[in-house]
């Protein structure tokens, strides 16, 4: 992950470091602020581990009025109350571990603002892959804004597929909304093709001779097929401009955007027994056989995902995209794997992320002139209110007893504090 | 009988290792709330070096034992069968310690998000910063990468025990028994068997070394990583547990009739 950001200003990363531990006015400033807000913390709602706590109901989605403005390509989604309280399967336990993305990463750039934790958790084995390029391409109606690429990427079978979704996907898009068709074809058609061009490179890659393209991946599958055919990587993208936010889903993880206190969902999870998903996969041939939770022919745990060629036509990497106007209200975007969906509620997430960037919005505590925690407290900016968000979802994760890889990014989207 | 000895000077010294640990656990809980009461945390790190001195001891004990009787110590007498059955290559499994903060981060962060919500900071495990969960994460990916490796090794040399040489050993001194010929075994056994098994135990150690080391370098650069105060949290969990379960282990094996 410390590539990520080629080609970013990342003037301030430096500087929104978060405190080092070691430093003694840090340990003086966390004592002082102890004693000073000490009280106890109500219990959070929900303790249950392993199950999933937030279907996306249609009735949430209409109630919250979710603005889809691209006319012709509104795509609705379709959420069934079956989604909800379902045990979550584990997917294949394999070996790997992409050693290379840290375990989080903050940068503020003048146009975006995000944090983001990635860690391997209670897992052996890293299969997640994050991806942030702020500007990562230009865009919009008359071609000149800056738009913002995030990625969360959760592999399985190995991390290979992952790893290259986060290298390869974002250029991918680049060069389709940069591209000759761009000014006649939607977004959906757009991210549709990318997550095409996607699954076709990385269902090639092992086999093909790329010039210049070493596979760099030091999994533990090496490239291998056959046994390469079964891995795969759930691709959720955000692309945010000035005035929309376009998600892109395909398989378990997923985007959900805090308007006003409210979660949102801006994706709908692509699992085996989704109903419509079911009647896919049966009438393309396949079967969703109940082994530990519902898997496709027993084996996958997702409906959609990049890779996994041997579960063709039954597993499809077709995107589901949503069109998301934004608007005044609107507080954060949270783009995470399914190690916190798991076990984090929808509502819980935005409502962590959300006074996260809004404590840290505040001007802090009054403290004694001088001292040197006014000086830390300074750079308490609303980046690092995201960050604090992603670390604090991560954690509360890892204490929910989420088994799974965690990845979380957060995104700013208030207005008023954009450049 | 020399060998009995050594033995038991090791799960003697187990046993007032035990003590010791005993100790330290009321040591650092009382430290940690004196620190709540206004101690600097810089106060808490003679306590944590002191602790980790014994740990270092333990280790160096181990080791110097190991060498006397290797088989010994991966079939560790004064450890209950629980305990035992939970052992990685003679001792804990260095990337349990990743379980053990995370689960303790997060029992305190659950017990104070509100405060953390808020960005303040209570010091503890639940306050685990980016940086030091970035760190937390690195170190566990390059020890279970270790652990890995040495799990490995030691399959592969757990292999060797069906090499040529004991194959071929085990059916010639089975046909010598077979045969009436007894003399002539205590001969091999000396000449051939011992010699053969003499490598297997060395490499053994080797693994054990191995092992250990991981165990005591996880230890030490989880020192470097958490500040004084949420060390002190953390060699508390560490204490607790191992002291908690090594008792109900021993219990377990006093209702099952299990003298060890």
């Amino acid at each position: 992950m410390a590539g990520m950001c080629c080609g970013v200003n990342m003037s301030e990363t430096e500087s929104s470091t978060p405190t080092e531990p070691s430093s003694e006015s840090a340990r003086r400033r966390r004592r002082m602020e102890m004693h000073q807000f000490r009280f106890v913390a109500p219990p959070l709602e929900n303790g249950n581990k392993r199950k999933i706590i937030d279907g996306i109901s249609p009735e949430r989605v209409t109630n919250n009025a979710l603005q889809i403005n691209d006319d012709n390509q509104s795509h609705e989604l379709v959420g069934d109350a079956e989604d909800v309280e379902k045990e979550v399967p584990r997917k294949k336990d394999i070996i790997d571990s992409s050693s290379s993305s840290k375990a989080e990463f903050e940068v503020v750039t003048e146009m975006s603002k995000y944090g983001i934790t990635s860690v391997c958790g209670r897992r052996r084995d890293m299969e997640d892959a994050v991806a942030v390029y702020p500007s990562f391409c230009k865009g919009g109606n008359d071609g000149s804004a800056d738009l913002h690429f995030y990625g969360v990427y959760d592999g399985h079978g190995c991390s290979h597929v992952a790893t290259k979704c986060k290298d390869r996907m974002h250029e991918i898009v680049k060069e389709e909304v940069e591209g000759c068709e761009s000014s006649t074809s939607t977004w959906e058609e757009k991210m549709m093709r990318s997550f095409s061009k996607m699954d076709v490179e990385v269902t090639n890659w092992p086999n093909q001779s790329e010039e210049g393209r070493v596979p760099s991946s030091t999994c533990r599958c090496e490239l291998q097929t056959p046994h390469c055919d079964a891995v795969g990587s759930t691709a959720v993208v955000a692309v945010v401009s000035a005035d929309k936010i376009v998600v892109s889903n395909c398989g378990d993880s997923r985007a959900v955007l805090c308007r006003k206190g409210v979660a949102i969902p801006l994706s709908s999870d692509h699992k085996p027994d989704r109903p419509d998903e079911l009647i896919r996969i049966e009438e393309a041939g396949g079967r969703v056989i109940y082994w530990d939770g519902a898997r496709v022919l027993g084996v996958l745990a997702m409906s959609r995902a990049i890779g996994d060629n041997y579960l063709k036509p039954y597993v499809i990497s077709e995107p589901e995209v949503t069109i998301t106007g934004r608007t005044d209200e609107d507080e954060c975007l949270i783009l995470a794997s399914d190690g916190l969906w798991d076990v984090v509620s929808n509502e819980t997430a935005c409502g962590v992320a959300r006074m996260c960037l809004q404590s840290r919005k505040l001007p802090s505590p009054p403290m004694s002139p001088g001292n040197d925690m006014v000086v830390a407290a300074g750079s308490d900016s609303s980046d690092k209110g995201c960050s604090d968000a992603s670390i604090l979802l991560t954690k509360l994760a890892l204490a929910r007893h989420s088994t799974d890889n965690v990845s979380v990014v957060v995104v700013d989207l208030r207005k008023n504090i954009k450049s | 009988m020399s060998t009995h000895q050594e033995r038991e000077t090791f799960g003697n010294f187990f046993e007032s290792w035990i003590k010791e640990q005993n100790k330290d656990l009321e040591d650092l809980v009382s430290a940690s709330k004196e620190y709540d009461q206004e101690q600097t945390e810089e106060s808490l790190v003679p306590l944590i070096d002191q602790v980790f001195q014994h740990y270092e001891h333990y280790y160096a004990e181990k080791s110097r034992w190991a060498k006397q009787d290797v088989l010994k110590m991966l079939n560790p007498s004064w450890r209950s069968n629980l305990e035992d059955a939970f052992l990685w290559i003679g001792g804990w499994r260095p990337s349990m310690a990743f379980h053990l903060i995370y689960s303790k981060c997060g029992l305190q962060l659950e017990a104070r998000l509100e405060e953390l919500i808020r960005g303040l900071h209570t010091g503890d495990l639940g306050d685990l910063s980016a940086t030091q969960l970035r760190q937390v994460d690195e170190l566990q990916r390059d020890t279970i990468e270790k652990e890995k490796e040495i799990s490995e090794k030691h399959a592969n040399h757990q292999e060797t025990m069906a090499d040529t040489s004991m194959v071929q050993l085990s059916n010639v001194v089975t046909e010598m028994l077979r045969s009436g010929e007894e003399a002539r075994v205590a001969d091999v056994m000396e000449e051939q068997v011992e010699p053969t098994l003499e490598p297997k135990e060395e490499g053994l150690l080797e693994i054990l070394q191995m092992a250990d080391d991981l165990r005591l370098k996880t230890l030490r650069e989880i020192k470097k990583i958490l500040s004084p105060v949420q060390l002190v949290h953390f060699l508390i969990a560490a204490a607790e547990l191992h002291l908690r379960i090594h008792d109900w282990g021993k219990m377990k094996d006093a209702r099952n009739g299990i003298n060890r």
